[in-house]
C-alpha cells in the first residue's frame, strides 16, 4: 500500500517534471522566434528574429562561421519539439536524454564565454538581458539540469518497473496456462 | 530789482571757473579709478587661484563620427572602444565590409558613439584622437589608423604618429592643434553616477562630446563593447554586444531589409 502510494507521488511528480521543463524549452523557443519590437508575427518578422538569434549564437565564437546559421536556425524548432515530447511522455528515456544533453551544450557555451570573458548575453530566451554571469551558469546547472536528470533516472525507474510488471504478468499467464 | 544771482560774474572770472573744472574732472578721474580697482582687484585674485588657465576657448566644429546618410532604413548606434580587441575584430573584419558595401549603398546609417572603458589606459586619448579627427571630417581615416594600429599604440600610448599617416599633413596640423591642450586624463566609462569629465577637467575641446556618448550608452544600459543598436525606419529594434562576423551580420541585415 505504502509502495503504491510512492509510486503514485513519484509518477505525479514526474508529470509536474515533464510539464516544467517542456515550459521552460517552449518558453525559450518563443523568445527566440518572436518578433523583435514592433513587427508583427510574420514569416519575414520569424526570419529577422532567427537571423538576430544567429548572432547571439555567433557572438559565443565557438562555431564556425559555417555551422551558426544552421544552428540558430535549428535550435528553436527543436526546442518546440523537445517540449512536445516531453509533453506526451512517449520515448520519455529518450526524450528526457536529449533534454540533459541540449542543457549540458548550453552550459558548456555558457561556461566557455563567461571563461573567456565574453560580456555577451546568453539568448536563451531570446535577446536581451545581462551578460552572461554566475546567475545564468547557477540557474543552468542547479535548476534546469537537475530537473531533467530527474525525469531521465525517474523514466528509467518507471520502465524498469513497467517491464517487470509485464515480465511477472507473462510469468504468471504462462504459469496458468 | 532782480533777485536772481548773475552768473555772468563767475563766467566773467576765467580763474574760478578753470578750478571748478579742474576740481569736476579730478573727481570725475578719481571715482574712475577707484571703480576700476574695485572691479579689477577680485578678478585678479580669481584667474591666480584657477590655475592652470583654461584654453578651452579653441572653437572647434562637431565631430562627425556618421557613416552615410541619415535617411538610410536601417540605422545603427555603435559604441565601441578603440583599445578593445573585439572592437578591432569587430571593425576589420565586419564594419569595414559594411561601410564599403550598406553604407555605400545607402541602406544603412553608422552613429558612432566612443564608449572608452576604464580598463584600458588609453582607449580615452585614442577616442580623443578620433574626435580631433572627426572635427575635421576625418573621423573615417583616423578610427581606420587606430584599429589598423592597435597593438603598436597601445604599447606605449602614442597614437599622433598613427593618425598622422592617415590624413593630409594640413588636416593633421588642425587635429594636432586641438589636441595640444589635452594633457589631463581623458573621459572614461565608470558608473552612470559619475560625471565622465570628472577627472578631465575642461582643457581639452573634444571632452564634451566624449563625455556625451558615455551618457548615451548609460541610458542604453551599454555594458560591453562592441554594442550595436539597430533601428528599422526610425524604431529601436535590436541591441546586441560582442563579435558577429560579416556574414552573419548581412543576413540580419537583409532580413531587415526584405520586411
Amino acid at each position: 500500500m505504502e509502495q503504491t502510494s510512492r509510486q503514485r507521488t513519484g509518477r505525479i511528480l514526474l508529470i509536474v517534471g515533464r510539464i516544467v521543463l517542456a515550459g521552460i524549452f517552449l518558453a525559450a523557443a518563443i523568445g527566440k522566434l518572436k518578433p523583435l519590437a514592433g513587427m508583427p508575427w510574420t514569416v519575414a518578422s520569424v526570419k529577422t528574429s532567427l537571423a538576430m538569434f544567429a548572432m547571439g549564437v555567433d557572438s559565443f565564437q565557438i562555431l564556425p562561421a559555417w555551422a551558426v546559421s544552421p544552428l540558430a536556425h535549428f535550435l528553436p524548432f527543436f526546442e518546440i519539439v523537445l517540449a512536445i515530447w516531453l509533453l506526451s511522455g512517449v520515448g520519455l528515456r529518450i526524450s528526457s536524454l536529449l533534454s540533459t544533453l541540449a542543457i549540458c551544450v548550453f552550459i558548456y557555451a555558457m561556461f566557455s564565454a563567461w571563461h573567456r570573458g565574453l560580456a555577451i548575453n546568453c539568448g536563451c530566451f531570446g535577446q536581451g538581458g545581462a551578460p552572461i554571469g554566475l546567475w545564468d551558469l547557477t540557474r543552468d546547472a542547479v535548476l534546469f539540469l537537475p530537473l531533467s536528470l530527474a525525469i531521465l533516472i525517474g523514466s528509467i525507474l518507471v520502465s524498469r518497473k513497467k517491464h517487470a510488471e509485464s515480465t511477472a504478468t507473462v510469468g504468471a499467464q504462462h504459469t496458468v496456462a | 530789482m532782480n533777485s536772481e544771482p548773475d552768473f555772468r560774474k563767475d563766467a566773467v572770472n576765467p580763474i574760478g571757473h578753470r578750478g571748478w573744472k579742474r576740481m569736476l574732472y579730478g573727481a570725475a578721474a578719481l571715482a574712475f579709478f577707484a571703480v576700476a580697482t574695485l572691479h579689477a582687484a577680485p578678478q585678479a585674485s580669481h584667474v591666480a587661484h584657477k590655475a592652470p588657465p583654461t584654453k578651452a576657448a579653441i572653437s572647434i566644429s562637431d565631430p562627425v563620427k556618421t557613416y552615410g546618410t541619415k535617411g538610410a532604413p536601417i540605422t545603427l548606434e555603435l559604441f565601441t572602444d578603440y583599445e578593445c580587441p573585439i572592437c578591432r575584430s569587430f571593425y576589420e573584419n565586419t564594419l569595414r565590409s559594411l561601410i564599403n558595401d550598406y553604407v555605400a549603398a545607402g541602406k544603412v546609417y553608422i552613429i558612432h558613439h566612443d564608449y572608452p572603458l576604464s580598463m584600458h589606459p588609453y582607449s580615452g586619448q585614442a577616442a580623443r584622437w578620433a574626435d580631433a579627427a572627426a572635427t575635421v571630417g576625418e573621423f573615417g581615416a583616423a578610427e581606420g589608423a587606430l584599429y589598423d594600429n592597435q597593438n603598436k599604440w597601445t604599447a606605449n600610448g602614442n597614437i599622433a604618429p598613427f593618425i598622422a599617416q592617415a590624413m593630409p599633413h594640413s588636416d593633421f596640423e588642425k587635429v594636432a592643434a586641438i589636441m595640444k591642450d589635452c594633457t589631463t586624463a581623458a573621459p572614461q566609462v565608470t558608473t552612470s553616477n559619475v560625471d565622465p569629465l570628472a577627472k578631465s577637467g575642461h582643457s581639452c575641446p573634444v571632452d564634451p562630446f566624449i563625455a556625451k556618448d558615455i551618457e548615451i550608452g548609460y541610458k542604453y544600459n551599454v555594458n560591453a563593447t562592441p554594442t550595436y543598436i539597430v533601428y528599422h525606419n526610425g524604431q529601436k529594434i535590436a541591441q546586441g554586444s560582442s563579435y558577429v562576423s560579416w556574414p552573419i551580420f548581412r543576413q540580419f541585415l537583409d532580413s531587415i531589409l526584405s520586411q
